[in-house]
């Protein structure tokens, strides 16, 4: 397809979902309140937000699993509601609360999902032992699904989300409940899909690290409503929570420092002078100056970018 | 979608129903369990009730015909219900896979099962209580075994419908609901005995037609005129309402966030 969309995998308009449940009295909830989403071919973009916000329920619009109430959401170039089926083939999804049937084996679920999307024979063969091979389930193969522990059971929901070969990914929490060391893998592994087969991925996580380390973009998104958008560095500046320029002084306690222009405020942290600034390149030699004149002696400096996690909360009040 | 696409979605279900059916204990039990009591019980009662070899086999042949029913419906059902019970159920319909591919995969399963069941029952039903199968000969035996498989195959479908509709919480509803159905198609007595509304009932279900086309080879005047051929067509026409129902729910359930729900 050779259109202005071609080179847009997702671009979802004023998508509204409310579900209703609850039997006499329903309970409405307003789950999205009207999401707006571009996302460019090849990108990796992160949906963070609060508990509730309506994460899940947009990624599942997204992958044909709901219906929207209102708005367009046209995926793949594919209508969601109206060309499912031909977008289903495209696209895959794995959550971070996996299940699948509790007594099939590892390859016997891979295969089970491969012939759905019309693999068979040695094309099949080839696929499951290959994505056995590259989520590391090799010992695993002829284990029942319920025998795994919940790291194990994340891989086989990964290798599932890879069997039809998707052009677009979308992964639910995927390193939820996982030990360090396989989240960075996991986290490895997702940058490597991209870069080597360049899908594109849409994922939501609570863990700022993955988000921070992973996404070309962030959406954060809280009650229903995408609050706001862009690279990691970029919503750092646009929430202006500033950076920190932290100081170890002799005498450690400088009381005029909080009044110099651009110095938001100033903190004690463990024998740290924590001074938020507007922009550190800008404040740091002005600093450094007026310590010196007045014969302050400087024993250590440290600059930091706000971490997303204080984006987030900032976000989320 | 290919027709090569279309019969290995089918296979994909019935391996994996196949695959789950032998490794779980309890569905073997269920395979064996009720249809054996229900032949011997039922034999028993009619000796003891003195019953004519005529009315034995009449009673005989519903409860193998309750059996052979349940057992393959049971089957067609599990098309949602192992992924309701494990909460897999989106995986499915991520795929680019229909309805017919989940119910038609599970039903050949089912009808292997159900099969396996009636063969242990004729000859049970041959070695306790001399009654034959076969004495009406291969193709009524197997129009009969076409009218249990097609009942069946519409009992599975609808329970498929109610659990979407009504989440997991109705499985019990719609076991009971379906059941009862049965239960009205002269499974053990001429639907002539019946009250006339309940009667209509049992004339409306199509394996009441298949009882009296194979129970005319014991020696019981037909009450149809054109059994068989009455029997396939309400067939046809319960099974795609039962298609169309499904269909219909999944669809509903995309919509009211269910589908999402039981899969988590
Ligand atoms: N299937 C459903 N039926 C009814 N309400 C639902 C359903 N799914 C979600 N909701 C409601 O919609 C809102 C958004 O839920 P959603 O699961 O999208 O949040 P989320 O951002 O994924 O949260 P979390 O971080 O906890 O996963 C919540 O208030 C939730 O209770
Ligand atoms: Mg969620």
């Amino acid at each position: 397809m050779v259109s202005s969309l071609g080179m847009l995998a997702i671009d979802a308009r004023d998508v509204e979902k409310t579900f209703r449940s609850g039997w006499p009295r329903r309970r409405e909830t307003q789950a999205l309140r009207g999401v707006s989403l571009t996302v460019e071919r090849g990108a990796i973009v992160g949906v963070l937000g609060p508990n509730g916000a309506g994460k899940t329920t947009l990624l599942s619009i997204l992958a044909t699993l709901l219906t929207p109430d209102r708005g367009t959401v046209m995926v793949l170039g594919h209508d969601v509601v109206r060309e499912a089926g031909a977008l289903r083939r495209r696209l895959n999804m794995a959550s971070g609360r996996p299940s699948f049937l509790w007594s099939l084996r590892v390859a016997e679920i891979l295969a089970f999902y491969g012939r759905l999307y019309g693999l068979s024979g040695a094309t099949l063969r080839r696929r499951v032992d290959g994505l056995i091979e590259l989520c590391e389930l090799g010992p695993y193969r002829r284990i029942p699904y319920s025998d795994l522990s919940t790291g194990l059971k994340q891989r086989v929901a990964l290798a599932k989300s890879l069997v039809n070969d998707p052009e677009l990914l979308f992964l639910d929490e995927p390193t939820l409940g996982l030990d360090p060391d396989v989240s960075v893998r996991v986290r490895a592994h997702i940058a490597r899909l991209r870069r080597e087969q360049g899908i594109t991925i849409v994922l939501t996580t609570h863990y700022m690290r993955e988000a921070d380390e992973l996404c070309d973009e962030i959406a954060f998104i809280k009650g229903g409503r995408i609050l706001a958008r862009g690279t990691p560095g970029e919503l750092k500046r646009q929430i202006r929570l500033g950076e920190v320029i932290a100081l170890r002084l002799d005498p450690a306690r400088v009381p005029w420092l909080s009044e110099i222009p651009g110095v938001l405020r100033c903190v004690e942290v463990d024998g740290w002078v924590e001074c938020t600034v507007d922009e550190a390149e800008k404040r740091l030699p002005e600093l450094l100056r007026a310590l010196h004149t007045d014969g302050v002696v400087i024993r250590n400096v440290q600059v930091r970018e706000p971490e997303l996690e204080e984006v987030f909360v900032e976000l989320a009040k | 979608m290919s027709w090569r696409n279309e019969l290995l979605a089918v296979w994909a279900v019935t391996l994996r129903n196949a695959l789950m059916g032998a490794r779980n204990v309890f569905f073997f039990f269920e395979l064996l369990f009720w249809p054996i009591v229900g032949v011997l019980s039922i034999g028993l009662m009619s000796r003891f009730l003195e019953l004519t070899e005529a009315q034995a086999s009449f009673v005989l042949v519903g409860t193998i015909a309750l059996s052979v029913v349940n057992v393959c419906q049971l089957e067609v059902a599990y098309a949602v219900l192992l992924d309701v019970w494990s909460k897999s159920l989106k995986h499915q319909f991520l795929a680019p896979i229909g309805i017919r591919h989940l119910t038609l995969g599970s039903w050949v399963v089912g009808m292997v099962r159900s099969l396996a069941v009636f063969v242990l029952l004729a000859a049970l039903g041959r070695w306790a209580f001399g009654f034959h199968v076969l004495q009406p000969g291969w193709f009524a035996l197997a129009m009969f075994l076409l009218g249990c498989f097609l009942t069946a195959w519409v009992v599975g479908v609808a329970v498929c419908a109610l659990i979407t509709l009504f989440g997991n919480r109705a499985e019990a509803f719609a076991w009971a609901t379906v059941n009862m159905v049965l239960v009205l198609a002269g499974i053990y007595y001429p639907i002539s005995v019946l009250p006339d509304f309940i009667a209509a009932i049992a004339r409306a279900i199509p394996l009441t037609y298949f009882l009296d086309a194979y129970r005319s080879h014991y020696g019981f005047a037909s009450e149809f005129r054109a059994p068989i051929a009455t029997g396939l067509a309400l067939s046809a026409l319960y099974a795609a309402l039962a298609h169309w129902a499904f269909l219909a729910a999944i669809q509903r359930a995309r919509r009211t966030g269910l589908l999402l729900k039981m899969s988590e």
